[in-house]
């Protein structure tokens, strides 16, 4: 028994590694219970699997090609100029 | 003859486009690339990319349209560049947990008590999350930036990128402990 769960035993390191992974790819079946079996004990990395997947929602969002979204246009005059004068 | 009256047409056409959409395209590079002269070059080439196809955009789609869709590609080309020429520098996992794996003490993640489903409504919330990104080192801003910023799968990013999807998964990953921890120190424990 102790060696079985020396076998399935991950360090925090590991297991916050195994849950970005696991956002683009797919895990292996021992890594997907080692995974649960830490998360299910580990407070720090439960925090840490729900913030991982807020930052990764949040990025794609505040990323993503929105072309006129909310943001004040800025005006540049003398980019302007130089493009027209390159042409 | 008439290939002249076409050379002319074309260029007044663009002259219009810039007037029109110079802005708008600017904004945008700039929103992307958080650096005035790189934003200002790759419209500049945009619009070069424009002038030399003209004939190829039949106005099928809205100029605007065009001119982002070159834009983005010029973007992305931007990024990819960053990353092969960013070099071997490295997010240290020594920064965020001890030698035997576990969370150093300060940044072992706790629950986040903000509500955090209206978070990008907030603008402020975005100027600190843009903080966060543009302190990443290149590399990792890159692969980040190629991730989120478009609707590609993860093995087109690493063709792209010229990496294996191990390395790629692990980029993200450290990057991630990087924004998780700026965005903590800049944002959440406030």
């Amino acid at each position: 028994m102790k060696k079985l769960m020396n076998f399935l035993m991950l360090s925090c390191k590991k297991a916050s590694a195994l849950i970005d992974k696991k956002a683009e790819t797919k895990l292996s079946v021992k890594e997907n219970i080692q995974l649960h079996l830490h998360t299910s004990m580990c407070d720090a990395c439960t925090a840490y699997l729900k913030q991982s997947k807020m930052i990764s929602e949040a990025l794609h969002k505040h990323l993503h090609d929105h072309e006129d979204e909310g943001t004040p246009l800025i005006n540049n005059k003398d980019l302007q100029d130089k493009i027209i004068s390159g042409l | 003859m008439e290939k002249v009256m076409d050379r002319t047409n074309s260029t007044e056409t663009v002259k219009c486009w810039v007037e029109l959409y110079s802005d708008h395209l600017y904004t945008w590079a700039f929103r992307k690339t958080s650096d005035k002269e790189t934003a200002e070059d790759l419209v500049q080439e945009t619009f070069l990319v424009a002038f030399q196809n003209f004939e190829k955009f039949e106005g099928k789609s809205h100029p605007k349209t065009w001119l982002f869709s070159i834009l983005k590609n010029k973007i992305a080309d931007h990024y990819r560049k960053l990353f092969k020429e960013g070099g071997v520098q490295t997010i240290s996992f020594n920064d965020f947990f001890d030698e035997n794996g576990d969370w150093l003490q300060e940044h072992r993640p706790i629950a986040w008590k903000q509500d955090e489903t209206h978070l990008l409504d907030d603008p402020d919330f975005k100027k600190a999350l843009d903080n966060c990104i543009d302190r990443l080192q290149n590399n990792y801003k890159a692969v980040v930036t190629l991730r989120f910023s478009q609707e590609k799968e993860s093995d087109e990013v690493c063709q792209e990128l010229g990496i294996a999807a191990t390395n790629y998964w692990q980029l993200l990953h450290r990057a991630k402990l990087q924004l998780r921890k700026c965005l903590y120190l800049n944002w959440f424990r406030k």
